[in-house]
């Protein structure tokens, strides 16, 4: 069996070996001991001896090739006419694959102020296609604009780097163009294409480098509290609300201070059950509705009780609709008009009942009345209790229903939102 | 030449040892060469005259230290070539399991103790085991292998100093191969090795180290005295080694000529050395020591080939060994 | 039950196995007949001899690697460290030849000693002989690590650990060594990695090493008169840890304080406060709290000396910060 002539691994992080010289031709018969070749590695060149008696064959690379370490480079055989064995892609050949055509390097551009990479939209040209210097060679994406580059040289593309969709950094070849056609351009993908030169041909892909982040983000402290929904509990309250259905969203509603502790779930066992669904809504996302009417059957009832009824205080016709529409036996409505806020206690019965509420209590609505002001839209998000504003919306009206995520299940504000908005649409129906 | 009773299997068995040391080293060498040995790895070649002249003089119950240089030491004290290579390979049926690989062989079995990774890091174990001879009342002995470059660290004087006042079985051996890495031995050591041994009042003995006869027949002198409560003594032995400090370093003109290799190994090499004598007395034919070259030759081959296809250890093994009674230390 | 100080339980652990078990020998500086500074040994050579309670000269490195070898051929030699600092004199022979010799070798040579050394600041020692250096030789796989908090610790933990098979160092408070405590008049081991709660509560668990399980004791009786009820668990060995029981405490009550003697920063309590951070997370009321000494090296003055290591005050206040909720503001 031939002996293999080997590239050696000399120096203490080397993986390839560039063969300087043969000090022996194919056919020569060599000892162990004698100086077969002689190759640089490390900045240093040293002689490397034959480790058989034999007959010099089959070999691979010449002198100026760079070869992997481990790999074979000739074979020392008992005869000179040694046939080749019939192993299939000598080293050298193995190794062009990963090696690169000589030829001008195309690389990806810098274009932004702070770009790392860039994104190929697409390639104008294909391995083996000739292209001259201004030639578009492809367009990339960067900073959200999009561009052409030429190739920058004449020639043929001898290789392509990156495929179209992928982000190359900035700086990095991405394709190569040569003087020359070549037989065998390359084409490859970033993320299948080796780093470097694998040190042997192991088939296993060396890692792709990924794509720089764009810019690493510094991460920002979380926030204190409330401003971004989140709740500020120990991770066994939370495990403890979890196991147990309840919703620390309900802790937040009842104004019980954060952070909630192992004992704060008592609290919030025993705060009363509110809508059946909160549990399971999702305590965090506010809600807002809007609803459009025509604002002429208000306007109408509005008229009609002012010189039937004696009820001359719109706010407090306002403030009944709406605690009519809550579903409730006696509520406290907030009426707010720009330049004044009217607390009402509505009590079951007829309207002639409203009365402004005590200083200091604590509205269950609040119905903001802006129909006629320049105000045409409102997302001022969700406040303790739910909001009901009225806009003028062309000839019509609008109504807006905002809420804590929390206060109401999404159908409650559905039904809250429509009886209010048919009640403004029709109120006598609805006080019939 | 020594002149010491040796029969003909003795002196066969030293040159044997010694061309075994250099197969190995040289089959070792073309492992790390073709990249198909993990790490790092020192060659013993040229000092084989040291190793095989100290270990033929000690038995299996005597005890050795080994140090990063250490494959040698290994072979001389009766080590196997297949599980000395599956360790160089990190293959599970190494010495020790492939957890040590090239610089940490030990087989106990033996009495090695094990190469040490640590320059002078083994001074303490083999006085220490020494010690425990003395206070048990055995007999064994214990040689501290140490290079040149290790003198300079300052445990050894702490233990030769306490082996000095308590008598102890150990013996140093110095293996002076002329260098400390990639430095001249006489740029890191000032005054005479032997007298900082002798500071302590301690017998010491400078002797070539490439002749086998002479380094064994001193050997055969020590041991049985230190066995007796002699000790301790030291020995210098003046050796050379043929590679650079480990195998990657070719570049080594800055810190060694080229001649002065060529001469150590044209004109000193013990193994050439002792081919002649054994020749010159009758001992053996030309004939006989090629056939026995070529024996140990495939012996290597069949040892290489078989390390090569070994299974590497299972990686539930990781965790293992790193208590006696843990059986899993990250479970 | 008799009461006895560390120092005797720990004097008579190490006879009543040196006259179970005849490879067991003492080695450090002045341990025969001055007993150590300490007097921990006194009497010890009397009935054994010199050649079993060995003094050594100044050289901890040297006897430190003597043990080991003495260790890896046959003897159990307890190696007596004068003073905790001088762990960084001996790290090669303990962490890189101790430590690691049985993974090297695959299992093959073990390294059955004992390090006695100890810990503890406020002896007015300052920086180089007042240091607590535990965490630094836990870090490494292959010591076992033992920290007595009484002298019934100090005891059955020794005789533990002179049978243990692999290197086992021992951390005794210096501070403690007139510390009386009950210890049976029969024998009994403590085996290792088995954590002892010396006292059961509901609202906080206290985890103290060495010294520092009496600091959190001192502190669990302050806050009951509070009505706050802190459990306080010993781990007893750090090396092996008992990470069931100080998990069990941690999701019984929620809140947990670390209290060790050891620099705060990359120590002891940042590795068991991470061990329950994360097995135990979703049973936390309260972020885990590291007390550890001062990151500062020892002071001597004592106005500076005593403010560097956790006090019972210290830990009480902890413990009520973490009842009343205030912690999560930090966190």
């Amino acid at each position: 069996m031939p002996h293999e002539v080997i590239m050696p691994a000399l120096g203490m992080a080397q993986e390839t070996g560039l063969i300087v010289a043969w000090h022996k031709q194919a056919g020569e018969a060599v000892s162990t001991g004698e100086v077969l070749f002689e190759v640089e590695t490390d900045k240093a060149t040293m002689e490397v001896e034959a480790q058989a008696d034999g007959y010099l064959n089959d070999v691979r690379a010449g002198a100026g090739d760079e070869v992997p370490v481990g790999g074979v480079i000739a074979l020392i055989g008992e005869t000179a006419e040694d046939p080749a064995p019939a192993t299939p892609a000598p080293e050298p050949a193995a190794d062009a694959e990963d090696a690169l055509p000589e030829g001008h390097n195309v690389i990806m551009p810098a274009l932004g102020m702070a770009q790392d990479t860039g994104m190929i939209v697409a390639w104008h040209k294909a391995p083996g296609d000739a292209v001259g210097r201004e030639d578009v060679l492809f367009e990339v994406e960067t900073d959200k604009s999009t561009m052409e580059v030429e190739a920058g040289a004449d020639g043929y593309v001898a290789a392509l780097l990156a495929e179209a969709g992928e982000a190359a950094p900035v700086g990095d070849t991405i394709a190569v163009i040569t003087a020359e056609k070549p037989d065998a351009p390359v084409q490859r993908s970033l993320a299948g294409a080796p780093a470097t030169p694998a040190p042997e041909p192991a088939p296993e892909p060396a890692a792709s480098e990924p794509a720089p982040p764009a810019k690493p983000t510094p991460k920002q402290p979380p926030a204190p509290a409330r401003s971004d929904g989140r709740i500020l509990a120990s991770p066994k309250a939370r495990r403890l609300a979890l196991e147990q259905g309840l919703d620390l969203a309900r802790l937040v509603e009842a104004g019980h201070p954060q952070p909630y502790h192992a004992a704060d779930i008592e609290v919030l066992k025993s705060l009363p059950e509110t809508a059946p669904a909160a549990a399971a809504g999702a305590a965090s996302a506010s809600r807002r509705l809007v609803a459009e009417l025509p604002q002429e059957g208000f306007t109408a009832f509005a008229d009609w009780a002012a010189d039937s009824a004696g009820l001359k205080d719109p706010g407090a016709l306002l403030a009944g609709l709406a605690a009519a529409s809550l579903s409730r036996d006696t509520a406290t409505v907030a009426v707010e008009r720009p330049g004044r806020t009217t607390l009402y206690t509505v009590p079951p019965g007829p309207f002639a009942r409203i009365e402004p509420a005590k200083d200091g209590a604590a509205p269950d609505l609040r119905l903001r009345d802006l129909r006629h002001s320049r105000v045409v839209q409102v997302e001022l998000g969700a406040e303790e209790v739910p909001v009901l504003t009225l806009t003028a919306a062309g000839d019509g009206l609008a109504v807006t229903l905002e809420c804590p995520g929390g206060a109401l299940a999404a159908a409650d504000t559905v039904t809250l939102l429509t009886e209010f908005a048919g009640r403004m649409e029709q109120p006598l129906r609805h006080l019939l | 030449m020594s002149d010491t009773k040796h029969n003909t299997e003795d002196y066969l068995r030293m040159y044997r040892q010694m061309v075994r040391i250099r197969t190995f080293e040289d089959n070792a060498n073309q492992l790390y060469l073709s990249a198909k040995m993990p790490g790092l790895t020192h060659m013993y070649s040229g000092e084989e005259a040291v190793a095989v002249g100290i270990c033929e003089a000690l038995t299996d119950s005597d005890r050795i230290t080994s140090t990063h240089r250490g494959h040698g030491h290994c072979v001389a004290k009766g080590a196997e070539f297949k599980a000395m290579f599956c360790e160089l390979l990190g293959k599970e049926e190494g010495y020790c399991r492939g957890k040590g690989g090239s610089m940490h062989i030990a087989d106990q079995s033996h009495g090695n103790l094990g190469a040490n990774a640590i320059v002078g890091g083994s001074m303490g174990i083999a006085t220490g085991s020494a010690l425990r001879a003395k206070l048990q009342g055995a007999e064994d002995v214990t040689v501290c292998f140490f290079g040149d470059g290790a003198t300079a660290q300052g445990l050894m004087y702490e233990v030769m100093n306490m082996a000095a006042l308590w008598n102890l079985p150990v013996i140093y051996a110095c293996e002076n191969n002329g260098y400390s890495e990639y430095t001249k031995t006489e740029e890191i050591a000032a005054g005479s090795i032997t007298a900082r041994a002798e500071a302590f009042g301690i017998e010491a003995h400078q002797v070539d180290g490439q002749d086998v006869l002479g380094v064994n027949a001193l050997m055969q002198d020590l041991v049985p005295r230190a066995r007796k409560g002699e000790g301790p003594f030291f020995v210098e032995l003046m050796t050379y080694r043929y590679h650079g400090h480990h195998v990657g370093d070719i570049n080594r003109e800055y810190y060694r000529a080229k001649d002065e290799e060529q001469d150590w190994k044209e004109n000193r090499d013990p193994i050439i050395r002792m081919r002649a004598w054994l020749v010159e007395q009758g001992i053996a034919s030309e004939d006989e020591i090629e056939a026995m070259n070529s024996e140990i030759r495939e012996d290597a081959a069949a040892a290489v080939d078989y390390a090569l296809k070994a299974p590497y250890p299972d990686t539930r093994e990781v965790d293992m060994h790193v208590y006696t009674d843990i059986a899993h230390a990250c479970a | 039950m008799r009461e006895i100080t560390l120092s005797k339980a720990v004097n008579e652990a190490l006879a009543e196995e040196m006259r179970r078990d005849e490879t067991v020998f003492i080695i450090g500086e002045d341990v025969a007949e001055a007993g150590t500074p300490f007097k921990v040994l006194s009497g010890l050579v009397e009935e054994f001899g010199t050649d079993r309670v060995l003094d050594t000269p100044i050289s901890e490195p040297g006897f430190m690697g003597i043990a080991v070898g003495a260790a890896m051929t046959g003897a159990r030699p307890v190696v007596d460290l004068m003073f905790g600092d001088f762990l960084f004199l001996i790290m090669d022979q303990l962490c890189n030849q101790a430590a690691k010799s049985y993974y090297m070798s695959g299992g093959k040579l073990n390294v059955p000693l004992v390090l006695r050394t100890n810990l503890g600041a406020t002896r007015r020692s300052a920086a180089q002989h007042s240091q607590s250096l535990h965490a630094l030789v836990a870090h490494i796989p292959g010591l076992k690590v033992a920290m007595p908090s009484s002298a019934y610790e100090a005891k059955g933990l020794m005789k533990t650990a002179i049978r243990d098979d692999n290197p086992v160092v021992i951390f005794e408070d210096k501070l403690m060594y007139n510390d009386k405590a009950p210890v049976p008049e029969e024998e009994f081991l403590i085996p290792f990695g088995q954590a002892n709660i010396k006292r059961e509560g509901r609202d906080v668990t206290l985890i103290g090493t060495s010294s520092m399980v009496q600091v959190c004791e001192a502190a669990a009786e302050t806050l009951a008169a509070e009505g706050i009820s802190a459990e306080v668990i010993d781990p007893r060995t750090i090396v092996p840890l008992d990470e069931a029981t100080l998990l069990a405490s941690a999701k019984k009550t929620s809140r947990v304080i670390v209290v060790d003697e050891g620099h705060q920063s990359f120590g002891v309590t940042g590795e068991i406060a991470s061990r329950i951070n994360e097995k135990a997370f979703y049973h936390l009321d309260a972020p885990v709290l590291r007390m550890g000494a001062m990151d500062v090296p020892v002071p001597f003055s004592p106005a500076l000396e005593d403010i560097t290591v956790p006090t019972p005050e210290g830990v009480a206040e902890a413990a009520r910060r973490l009842m009343s909720g205030e912690m999560i503001h930090a966190a």
